[in-house]
């Protein structure tokens, strides 16, 4: 049985380097476009973060309130490069749910 | 979109244009669709990236080249609303709505000259004399005696007696530069006539009195200017032995000659040569009339030359001048005076040439005269052949680059109209003596 509140007090614990580290990067995809008419915002987040911390980060670093976090993760592709079989590295998808009247400028620069 | 002239002074003029932002915006949109049609994107079908998105990333390049299409299209449209003929390119000022965000109106000033009224001149009232010149004998006989020397034999001379003046002396010869045989300074039986040119200075005035079987060690110096870089100036032995005597012989002007030098007879060297002078006659004579031409035109141009096109042309012959000057190749009329008079000088003569340029132009507009294909082509033809062997590349090369054919126009256009005034102008013959004829006229100002 997971401890939901260890881990949410773990998360609330984070310091902002740990944020920088748990958002990478927007997706910024059709659908994901699309998704901002229902004010949602979608970021590649490291595979180890957990809702509660993506949460924190986002609404620490853009300064907005979340209200929900719906996590995936993709599994990374099986390639062979030269005869070799390799793996692409998975990737957690976050669609973050924004609270009425905030947005994300997702071209501007982290402060 | 709102004009106000702000400036209309002689021949300039000058225009703030005001676009509204609307305008700019529509135009905007529509091209940013038209980049969004096409564009991909990771993440994203051909063609379905969002406006946001491309405005994002394109938003920039398009908005430049939206104003840039703005201000030529209003630029275009002051031109043609107020029948303007440009001198030169218009200066455009922009003075707001130009950063890449912005989203006010924009607004520009246009700055240009415009072309001068030029009032057809009376071209029937102007008087010219065509000069001319007929072959002479002499000229012709010249050029026969020339040819007939180029085919000289020679003939030996049984005696042992000193070489003297005019005499042909068969020589061997080895010449040393400090002791060392050098390429190209030594060879056998050579004709060296005394006397003669063609040699290194010293050379055959040294060799005057040898007898041949007489040997002799010369020194001459090579001239300062000499073909071989490595020679010239250098001091150098060469070491004699007369062979023979020899007197040149020079043929005698008959049908004998004119046979050896591939023609039938003696009559059509002659006609020939006379032909190629008349032609040389017909080109000077054609320079000086078009020289007359332009020095009564350019009193006749009584306009106002656009200061643009002035300085472009100064700019250019002071660029000439200025090189010139760093390779110490100044005229000698030039070398006495200082900056400012020589820059006065020449914007004269650029002035003059950039009015003539116009009234010339302004000729052959009203009377339309044009360069055809054809003539173009023949112009193409003709700057190809002074390529051997690089024709192709020559005919590709303007293929490629109208504006260097264009280049090619300005003269035949010249020409055509000036062929076109001559034609309309009083021309009075005048027979002169080729000496006359090949005067350059004075006051180089055209």
């Amino acid at each position: 049985m997971t401890n939901v509140l260890a881990i949410r007090r773990k998360a609330e614990r984070l310091s902002r380097e740990a944020m920088y580290d748990i958002v990478r990067a927007p997706l910024i995809t059709e659908k994901a476009t699309a998704l901002s008419e229902k004010n949602q915002v979608v970021f590649k987040v490291a595979i180890d973060a957990t809702k509660p911390e993506i949460k924190v980060a986002v609404e620490t670093l853009f300064g907005v309130k979340v209200l929900g976090v719906n996590t995936l993760v993709q599994k990374g592709k099986t390639k062979r490069f030269k005869g070799r079989p390799g793996q692409r590295s998975d990737i957690k998808k976050a669609f973050v749910q924004l609270a009425e009247g905030q947005s994300i400028d997702l071209t501007a620069k982290l402060g | 979109m709102q004009v106000t002239e702000t400036l209309s002074e002689g021949l300039k003029r000058g225009f703030t244009v005001t676009v509204p932002a609307a305008e700019i915006e529509s135009k905007r949109a529509a091209r940013l669709k038209e980049v969004g049609a096409s564009m991909r994107l990771p993440g994203f079908r051909p063609g379905k990236v969002p406006t946001s998105i491309v405005r994002q990333r394109h938003g920039a390049a398009v908005q430049g080249e939206v104003l840039e299409q703005t201000v030529n299209d209003a630029t275009q449209s002051v031109l043609n609303e107020r029948g303007l003929r440009p001198a030169t390119q218009p200066k455009v000022d922009l003075v707001s709505g130009a950063e890449p965000d912005a989203n006010g109106d924009l607004e520009f000033n246009i700055e240009l000259e415009v072309l001068p009224e030029i009032a057809q001149p009376d071209l029937s009232d102007l008087s010219l004399t065509r000069l001319k010149a007929t072959p002479n004998a002499e000229t012709v006989d010249k050029a026969l005696a020339d040819i007939a020397k180029r085919q000289r034999s020679f003939e030996d001379i049984e005696e042992t007696r000193p070489a003297v003046q005019g005499d042909v002396l068969m020589v061997d010869f080895l010449g040393k530069v400090e002791g060392v045989a050098f390429d190209g300074g030594t060879a056998e039986d050579v004709n060296v006539e005394i006397g003669g040119e063609g040699f290194i200075p010293g050379f055959a005035e040294q060799i005057e009195g040898m007898s041949p079987g007489d040997e002799k060690v010369i020194t001459v110096t090579f001239p300062a200017d000499y073909q071989a870089t490595e020679l010239a100036g250098k001091e150098a032995t060469f070491d004699i032995k007369a062979k023979g005597l020899k007197r040149a012989i020079d043929p005698a002007l008959d049908d004998e000659l004119a046979k050896k030098i591939g023609f039938e007879g003696l009559e059509q060297v002659r006609e020939l040569i006379t032909k190629q002078v008349a032609d040389e006659y017909e080109q000077l004579s054609r320079l000086r009339i078009k020289r007359e031409l332009l020095d009564a035109l350019a009193l006749k141009t009584d306009f106002e030359a656009p200061q643009g096109m002035v300085e472009a042309e100064f700019a250019q012959i002071w660029a000439r001048v200025e090189s010139d000057r760093k390779a110490g190749q100044l005229d000698e009329e030039d070398v006495g005076k200082d900056e400012d008079t020589l820059r006065a000088d020449y914007r004269k003569i650029a002035e003059r040439r950039v009015k003539l340029g116009l009234l010339l132009a302004e000729i052959g507009r009203a009377n339309q005269i044009t360069v055809s294909q054809d003539e173009m082509m023949r112009a193409v033809r003709a700057e190809a052949m002074r390529y051997p062997g690089q024709e192709q590349a020559v005919f590709e090369f303007f293929g490629r680059n109208p504006q260097a054919a264009e280049s090619l126009r300005g003269p035949i256009f010249e020409n055509k109209v000036v062929d076109y005034v001559i034609e309309l102008a009083k021309v009075e013959d005048k027979e002169v003596t080729p000496e006359e004829l090949a005067e350059i006229p004075p006051a180089d100002l055209s």
